[in-house]
């Protein structure tokens, strides 16, 4: 599963059946590329998600029949404190490093 | 199977009901970090392998288990010896 950020939704009216009516979300990565999701969650703009893809994405939804590759599987509580705290594991890989050094 | 380290757990209280409560962790991939399924129980800094594709959905429950990315096992020494290369692991 990915990390991405909900920037906004997306109307598409015209759509397969397969897709039923569910509601898509625009979504971006950090590097600011965009993506397309099925959202079973109700995410708003602004919420960091983490996102099935695949075949796993119609598992997702609950009904392998929806034809998504890209499912938001929930909504993350707590992103932006706990990625400023996240270096820990590889400092200590570099300390490691540094002993073998 | 992929060798990634695990950075720390993701709490998502608002999830599909498919995930049930099973613990998730974000773990690092070289450069990329991603989110995994924790299927055996592991702490931040370690070293785990990973499964994708359907394998990830099994391997986390059930053939209906929406992961695509699963930790099926920690192991036990790793990197073996990171600086090695370098430096000669013998001395």
């Amino acid at each position: 599963m990915e990390i991405r950020q909900v920037v906004g939704s997306l109307v598409c009216t015209h759509r397969i059946a397969g897709l039923g009516h569910w509601d898509l979300r625009l979504l971006q990565d950090t590097k600011g590329k965009h993506y397309v999701a099925t959202d079973p969650v109700d995410a708003r703009p602004g919420d960091w998600v983490f996102v099935v893809s695949g075949s796993a994405a119609r598992y997702a939804m609950g009904d392998a029949g929806i034809l998504t590759d890209l499912t938001i599987g929930g909504i993350i509580d707590r992103w932006e404190e706990e990625r400023a705290a996240a270096v820990e594991p590889t400092s200590a890989t570099s300390a490691t490093t540094a002993r073998a050094a | 199977m992929k060798i990634c380290q695990v950075e720390r757990p993701l709490v998502s209280t608002n999830r599909i009901p498919g995930f049930e409560h099973k613990n998730l962790q974000v773990v690092r991939d070289g450069s990329t970090q991603q989110v995994a399924v924790d299927a055996v129980g592991c702490m931040p800094g370690d070293w785990v392998i990973c499964v994708g594709s359907s394998a990830a959905r099994e391997a986390a429950g059930s053939k209906e288990y929406p992961s695509d990315l699963t930790i099926v096992g920690i192991i036990d020494h790793w990197p073996p010896e990171t600086g090695a290369a370098g430096s000669g692991g013998a001395g």
